[in-house]
């Protein structure tokens, strides 16, 4: 060997490596499903319901252009969606991709136009005349749970409500706690990728199937989802996700668009395109994160927590989406309030309400992000209470590192962790107790307040959680192809996608920590049926866990197939060879072949392989399972300062810290950046986003000049420490912490403005705390004084 | 066999472009705006659509030299103007530097705001070398990104303000 080899010790796990997939975007060849062309194209523009509620009573498409409109009448042999949930009481929903007989939401599609250009097909969906009958609009969540409305969605069911359960827990409490109850709620959202969905198809006669190129999150799905609703096998399907600008659960859904467009392509045999447009985007899919708590909390004098008693709402929307389904979402509530606390007692009543309102989907940090609101937010408030500090009241009542692994009232088991430790980290990055020196001398127009959060995030929840939900998917074993090619490339396939998520990088840096292989040797593919394994896709903080146990156990599988070739063309046991720098080397060093030519010998010289050799040779498929599978459960703690103007209403975020524990981190950079753009999220819930709906249903914030996304000057100053606590089930004691960023904000910031406006009297029991919500709240203070 | 299809007809226009440096013949209807002819007609794709409404910024490209939202105006109005999108600045030093500082300082997750912040951020660097953090902040208002809650692209400005142009020309 001459020379010394590359040091590829610093990219494996651990390492802060630059991303692979940056080159390609800093250049402007990323490949976004806008930026394919296919000879012959067409494109599609839909004509959407202006109404929230009404009877389709008659449809005229332009004299002379009908063939180039469609009804759900000319799609008659497409199947609607339906995503059950088999849980008991659940009352399922038939979404039809084309509205058939009546609409339930603005925005619901009732046609379908094709032009050579989107501008020429809009033309046409103008043309397109639909009479309506207007019905009662269910446009209030409450009405809908409580049976007042006047309006019933889906005419076979008994109530406008899709699910309702009951966690009961129950227990004996002391007679002289403080007991605080309020009512809380978190306002609709859109989760706002920046590149919208889109899709591109045609078919494909060579391979007798649907080629579809989506900006989908978890292409697999899809794909099964496609075939059952267009009466194709899936061998039919090939579903691609090219580069995908950014998903946030948005991208996670099987879309009606996907089967309309599926449909048109294999009627007209033309590639179809529809590329969502920005108010498409916000009036017709305003989908997430609108919550109502009815919620008392329970605590001992001494600040321990005693226990919880709620009833939550949410807002599900006018069907149930596939595969996540209407329920999933306040079902979790009630599985997932306790948070990372010890209590004796727990209660909780969920209801999912179906309303005149775009079906719900998870949005980064799913219900979590409301939970922790509602239970942060009035520990806060018993605290003030009870005269203690917020972290004084919370070292009482969480779960400690002596309690690992720990099984909570809700029998989710935590695997470890020292939560208490990483509170106290985030108060002291903060400097809580110098912001509460500059709080005592500022009492005027101007206040500062100081609040905390903390959570838990359960991430790559496996079987044993998921397939009690009954819903259309049920995540199993995650895998992944592994192959070299004659040259040493390592080749792997994954099922998931990663459309920000950086996984072109981390998997390889698994790959180097197993193999001791250049990151830059190693090609990731992923986001096409095609070739991958079946995957349920990029959802829930799994990837980092799964897809990089499933690479990392491809690759020792691997290792073992290329120990043994070595073994035998060294002539050295196979024991006693060592990965490292893209080869194997002898123990005592003194020989050391690489992966280049143990591949090329494979492929190119098999005449030098022993008779006996395993002839699978190096391709494989390897899985893996978290065992036991309840999840990895990551958690932080996040702490600000703010300070509130009472005459105007607006809140400034003066400083904020965050201490977080993923366990190993696979890349520390790529995960700053999850939770950096979390928070960013997590700060727009907070203050910024909401759509709101008036009493017909009508969205009101159907552009980004209404809808108003954080920018650059929005972000305060952030402190994050990093603690990592290996998670004892996962493969190198990773856990999933994607959407962590974005769960803690809305409690925190909302405890740090109640601080702030305390000595008032007024409370925040809503987000995003608008100017309006503050001067509300100060109102209402005045006039109970 | 496809369908054969008759649509309504519809009314182009002939006219030139100046894009990237070089003259181009775009044929297309009057309404369409300078985002789609570059995309659909001049096979220029770096330049993204968020918003289609001059909020998001996705589709900064330069217009004599200084940014301007492609998604506004009719592309007609774009005749004897030095158009450049982000594919014009493969071979620019400065295109290089930011390019370097953005994947050092994980400015970009899915990438899909990228163009338009490398368009604004070469602005800033060139139209303001004093700029501070909360300068480039206040400057970048008019460009969205979802994924990084933008530490990065202000750190990866902050940097190359920090050693552009006193590093090498070439970009290096």
């Amino acid at each position: 060997m001459t020379g010394a080899p590359p040091d590829t010790q610093a990219k494996g796990i651990g390492a802060r490596l630059a991303r692979k997939e940056d080159a390609r975007f800093l250049s402007g060849r990323g490949e976004f499903v806008a930026d394919i062309r296919r000879p012959g194209m067409l494109d599609v523009a839909f004509v959407r319901a202006p109404v929230a509620h009404a009877r389709i009573v008659d449809i005229e498409k332009p004299e002379g252009w009908e063939s180039l409109v469609y009804t759900m009448a000319d799609m008659a042999e497409v199947k609607p969606i339906v995503a059950a949930s088999k849980l008991p009481g659940f009352q399922k929903s038939e979404q039809y991709p084309l509205a058939k007989d009546k609409v339930r939401f603005v925005g619901e599609m009732v046609a379908m136009c094709v032009a050579p250009s989107r501008a020429r097909a809009e033309d046409l969906a103008e043309q397109v005349f639909v009479d309506y009958e207007d019905l009662p609009v269910v446009s209030d969540m409450h009405a809908a749970a409580n049976g007042t409305a006047e309006g019933k969605l889906h005419e076979h069911w008994d109530s406008n409500v899709f699910l309702e359960t009951q966690v009961d827990n129950k227990a004996g409490i002391a007679d002289d706690v403080v007991s605080v109850r309020r009512q809380l709620s978190t306002s609709r959202q859109c989760q706002v990728p920046l590149e919208g969905r889109g899709v591109v198809c045609w078919w494909d006669h060579r391979l007798n199937r649907l080629e579809m190129t989506s900006a989908a999150q978890m292409p697999h799905i899809n794909r099964t989802g496609l075939a059952e609703c267009l009466g194709l096998d899936e061998g039919q399907v090939r579903v691609v996700s090219p580069d995908v600008g950014g998903g946030f659960g948005y991208k996670g859904i099987l879309l009606p668009e996907e089967i309309c467009c599926a449909w048109l392509a294999m009627k007209l045999d033309r590639p179809i395109r529809w590329i969502e447009d920005r108010n498409e985007h916000l009036s017709a899919n305003a989908n997430c994160r609108e919550h109502a708590y009815d919620i008392s909390v329970h605590v001992e004098r001494s600040g321990r927590l005693a226990g919880i008693d709620c009833d939550a709402i949410v807002d599900s929307g006018a069907y149930s989406s596939y595969p996540f389904s209407a329920c999933l979402e306040a079902a979790q509530i009630g599985s997932i309030l306790p948070g990372p606390y010890k209590m004796d007692s727990y209660s909780c009543h969920t209801r999912s309400a179906a309303t005149n309102k775009p079906p719900i989907l998870p949005y980064r940090g799913v219900a979590r992000t409301g939970v922790c609101f509602a239970l942060e937010v009035m520990l806060d408030i018993a605290a003030r209470e009870l005269g203690i500090e917020p972290f004084e009241l919370r070292e009482r009542s969480l779960v400690g590192p002596d309690d690992m692994p720990y099984t909570n009232i809700t029998n989710k088991l935590f695997d470890s962790g020292d939560y208490i430790a990483c509170m106290h980290r985030a108060v002291e990055a903060l400097d809580w107790s110098g912001w509460r020196a500059r709080q005592a001398e500022t009492n005027g127009r101007k206040r500062i307040g100081l609040g905390l959060a903390t959570f838990c995030e359960q991430g790559a929840h496996g079987t044993s959680v998921y397939h009690g939900w009954g819903i259309p998917m049920v995540p199993g074993y995650e895998q992944c192809n592994a192959r070299v090619t004659t040259d040493g490339i390592l080749e792997l396939q994954i099922g998931a996608h990663s459309h920000g998520q950086s996984m072109e990088t981390t998997m390889a840096q698994v790959a180097n920590t197993v193999l001791g292989i250049d990151p830059e040797q190693v090609r990731i593919m992923h986001g096409d049926t095609g070739g991958s394994p079946y995957s349920t896709g990029t959802w829930g903080s799994r990837n980092a866990v799964m897809s990089g146990g499933a690479v990392a156990a491809a690759c020792e599988k691997l290792a073992d197939r290329v120990r043994r070739l070595a073994s035998h063309l060294m002539d050295v046991a196979a024991d006693d060879l060592i990965f490292e720098n893209g080869g194997v080397v002898s123990g005592d060093r003194s020989r050391s072949m690489t992966l280049a030519d143990i591949a090329h010998t494979w492929y190119r010289a098999p005449q030098l392989l022993p008779d006996d050799v395993d002839p699978a040779g190096l391709g494989l498929v390897a899985g893996y399972k978290m065992r036991p599978d309840m999840g990895t459960f990551s958690y932080a703690t996040h702490a600000c300062a703010v300070e509130v103007d009472t005459v105007t209403g607006a809140v400034k975020l003066l400083d904020y810290a965050i201490c977080e524990d993923g366990g190993v981190l696979l890349n520390p950079m790529v995960v700053e950046g999850q939770l950096l753009g979390g928070l960013a999220q997590g700060i727009g819930t907070a203050l910024y986003e909401e759509i709101p709906f008036d009493d017909e249903a009508q969205p009101l914030a159907s552009t980004l000049a209404d809808y108003m996304v954080p920018g650059a000057a929005e972000m305060p100053h952030l402190t994050i420490e990093h603690m990592e606590t290996p998670s004892p089930f996962s493969t190198f004691g990773q856990k999933g912490i994607g959407e962590g960023g974005a769960i803690a904000p809305p409690a925190a910031i909302t405890n740090a403005v109640n601080d702030a406006l305390g000595g008032l009297g007024a409370e925040i029991h809503s987000v995003p705390i608008s100017p309006e919500r503050v001067i509300a709240a100060l109102e209402a203070a005045h006039e109970s004084d | 066999m496809s369908a054969h299809l008759e649509f309504p007809e519809s009314h182009t226009v002939t006219f030139r472009l100046h894009v990237n440096g070089e003259e181009r013949e775009v044929s297309a209807e009057p309404r369409t705006h300078l985002a789609d002819v570059l995309r659909e007609h001049c096979g220029l794709t770096a330049t993204h659509l968020g918003c289609e409404q001059g909020v998001c910024g996705a589709c900064t490209v330069e217009i004599d030299g200084v940014p301007q939202r492609s998604c506004l105006q009719s592309a007609t109005r774009f005749e004897g103007r030095e158009i450049r999108t982000l594919e014009a600045f493969e071979n620019d030093p400065l295109g290089a530097a930011l390019r370097r500082a953005f994947s050092e300082e994980h400015a970009l997750q899915c990438g899909y705001c990228t163009p338009g912040m490398l368009i604004t951020a070469r602005d800033i660097v060139q139209r303001l070398p004093q700029a501070d953090e909360a300068r480039i902040r206040e400057e970048l208002a008019g460009n969205l990104c979802r994924c990084t809650g933008y530490r990065g692209i202000v750190r990866a400005i902050q940097r190359v303000l920090e050693t552009y142009p006193h590093e090498s020309s070439d970009g290096r």
